[in-house]
């Protein structure tokens, strides 16, 4: 297995107004099982042409193992990818299918059976060999296209475009579940596509977020989570995302509507973004409770979710001056109700032209490619 | 419904039973018919003429095929899929289909003559004898190039309409598989082409089987009988010595003839899908 570096990787399709990648810097260590999380448009497919080569980039270098593979065609690059939906040769049987990759670069006949069926037994399709695609189901097709990426013992590296679009909601954690463990076992460097966070929060040790054609933040999902570099990032990770609300820092303070919200030392006073996750504040009722402090707001829907302890908890929304937030609390408020939003004032996190303010370091996250704040 | 009904039956089903009906009579005259049983189909199915029509035709079908079918993928497969150029080309292309039949003999009839065609002029520069009025062989090698010529294209765009049915990642898959040209259109290309040549195969084996304007424009169906196909044969009996029964039995053999091979064509397509 490979590792995998980007370095300064720029697109521009041909007949393109503008660059769809800009200056991509990435580095996947052999046997990561890194995910690409972004939206339609971001980019991600061009940066998997890219890797796969199918694509030449316009600008930059992409580097196997420290070899500049930027112009090598596709065939002799060993990538390996499975598509959105199973492709497969119709024509042929699953176990020729599987042998496909192998027989295309002249491996024996017995040697390419023993390879077929040995990824065959470990993706549990060895009774369906000897049928053909059209009588396999969508889940078992796709296994078969993952086993055809997995075949070739010199691959570099498997290349994953929103595998689970195509099968069936019911089936998607078990095929989500059989890479997982199968990247686990044979150690493969895996680089994962996706719009769905889940997915990518999921199967991968470190994501990269994609946003019109540039890394914002590479990192574990803790980081992500909990130290966005970027107000997308921030957003964009979470269910609900971060909430960003215009605020500014005052005398040492993020403030929102002129409140004091969290400490903000070290850092140039001027209006800003404060952001906190809906699990890092909580809406108490303001009735009957005088002494409580907080950001005035009013709830206006409750979405319940489960129940912790006997009591229920879900998500909150509610209108802080002119700004909608969520919260994820006990559910102890009413729709309609005046409460007050108590922030856990070390976990805020300021944004200032979309990047994190910090002191010391600029944005953090390996791979950022966009001048620090 | 019944006006559907009325339709069919006015310019369909009734003529059909009237030729049914005279391939069964001698007919001396419109008002005297005498009812003969099969003896017409006998006598067609005994006939040399009829069955020498028939070997020719048979020949020439097969001919056209194993040209056209092969032919018409490559040209596809050269065909740019997109692209400004690409409509282009395809109208290029589609032009012979959209000549008059008729004109489409009266083209190569000229085209092939030795004296004034172009075709024919340049081959008589190089030497060799050819006169499709004389030779059997020139008019047969004439006859198949201006089949070629008119109906290559339709094999063509068909198969062009089903490439493009193919999506990307086929390619790309097979890319990365590291697959040559050759395996790309067999294990690609070829699966989904099936059903688009099986209906290029059953048009192009129909048309071919019941040629007529081409072959009568160029060559009158001679030197002798050399090109005398089927049709020929049919319509010199039914229109030139107005045999009524005999042509309408011969008729009806034609018509159960082309039904039975493209049923059996069809057929073993089928079976082997579902195998």
């Amino acid at each position: 297995m490979t590792r995998i570096v980007l370095e300064n990787v720029s697109h521009r399709y041909a007949q393109a107004q503008a660059d769809t990648l800009t200056g991509v810097n990435m580095e996947v260590p052999a046997g990561q099982a890194h995910a690409l999380l972004g939206s339609s448009g971001s980019g991600k497919t061009t940066l998997l042409n890219v890797l796969s080569g199918l694509e030449a980039p316009s600008g930059g270098r992409v580097l196997f193992d420290g070899r500049d593979v930027s112009r090598i065609p596709p065939r002799s690059r060993n990538v390996s990818q499975v598509f959105q939906f199973p492709v497969l040769y119709e024509s042929l049987t699953v176990v020729e299918n599987l042998e496909f990759p192998l027989k295309v670069r002249r491996v024996p006949g017995p040697e390419r059976r023993r390879r077929a069926v040995a990824i065959a037994e470990r993706l549990s399709v060895a009774d369906l060999l000897g049928a053909k695609p059209a009588a396999l189901s969508l889940f078992e097709k796709q296994l078969v296209a993952i086993g055809r990426a997995l075949v070739r013992p010199e691959i570099s590296v498997v290349l994953l475009d929103e595998p689970l679009t195509a099968v069936e909601p019911a089936t998607k954690w078990q095929l989500r579940r059989v890479l997982k463990s199968v990247q686990a076992e044979l150690g493969a460097t895996m680089i994962y596509v996706t719009h769905d966070q889940t997915e990518a929060l999921t199967f991968a040790e470190s994501i990269s977020v994609l946003h019109e054609g540039g890394i914002l933040q590479t990192g574990s999902a803790e980081t992500l989570f909990n130290r966005p570099s970027h107000e997308h990032v921030a957003h964009f990770i979470g269910s609900p995302g971060m909430n960003l609300l215009r605020g500014e820092i005052t005398d040492g303070a993020y403030r929102i509507a002129g409140q004091a919200v969290a400490p903000a030392s070290g850092l140039a006073a001027g209006p800003c973004t404060v952001g906190f996750r809906p699990e890092w504040a909580v809406a108490v009722r303001r009735a009957g409770n005088p002494q409580a402090h907080g950001l005035p707001a009013r709830v206006t829907a409750l979405r319940l979710l489960g129940t912790r302890h006997g009591q229920p908890v879900g998500v909150v929304t509610a209108q802080l001056g002119g700004a909608q937030i969520s919260l994820r609390q006990v559910l102890d408020v009413e729709p309609g109700e005046e409460v007050l939003v108590q922030i856990q004032g070390e976990r805020v996190i300021g944004f200032r032209d979309g990047w994190r303010l910090s002191t010391g370091a600029g944005p953090s996250g390996r791979g950022a490619s966009y001048p620090s704040a | 419904m019944l006006p559907v009904v009325l339709v069919v039956a006015f310019s369909a089903v009734i003529p059909l039973m009237t030729v049914v009906n005279y391939s069964l009579q001698d007919i001396f005259d419109p008002e005297t018919p005498l009812f003969v049983g099969f003896e017409w189909y006998r006598e067609t199915l005994r006939d040399p003429r009829f069955m020498a029509a028939l070997v020719r035709q048979l020949g020439f079908s097969a001919a056209v095929l194993a040209i056209e079918v092969p032919l018409g993928i490559l040209i596809a497969r050269s065909l740019p899929r997109e692209g400004r150029l690409a409509p282009v080309f395809l109208v290029v292309i589609a032009v012979p289909l959209l000549i008059p039949w008729n004109v489409v003999g009266t083209i190569w009839q000229i085209f092939a003559r030795p004296d004034i065609g172009l075709l024919g002029a340049s081959i008589a520069k190089l030497g060799l004898e050819f006169n499709y009025t004389s030779s059997v062989v020139d008019a047969w090698i004439t006859l198949l190039l201006m089949d070629v010529w008119h109906w290559t294209s339709l094999v063509a765009l068909l198969v062009y309409a089903g490439l493009a049915s193919i999506q990307a990642p086929y390619y790309q898959a097979a890319e990365l598989d590291g697959a040559s040209r050759w395996q790309v259109f067999r294990y690609v290309e070829l699966p989904r082409l099936r059903s688009v040549l099986v209906i290029a195969v059953l048009l192009r084996l129909m048309d071919s089987f019941m040629i007529y304007t081409e072959p009568f424009v160029l060559t009158g169906g001679g030197p002798g009988n050399a090109t005398t196909f089927l049709s020929q044969h049919l319509t010199i009996m039914a229109v030139g010595q107005f045999d009524l029964g005999p042509a309408a039995a011969f008729s009806v053999l034609y018509f159960l003839l082309i039904v039975l091979m493209c049923w059996l064509f069809y057929s073993s397509v089928m079976r082997e899908d579902e195998q």
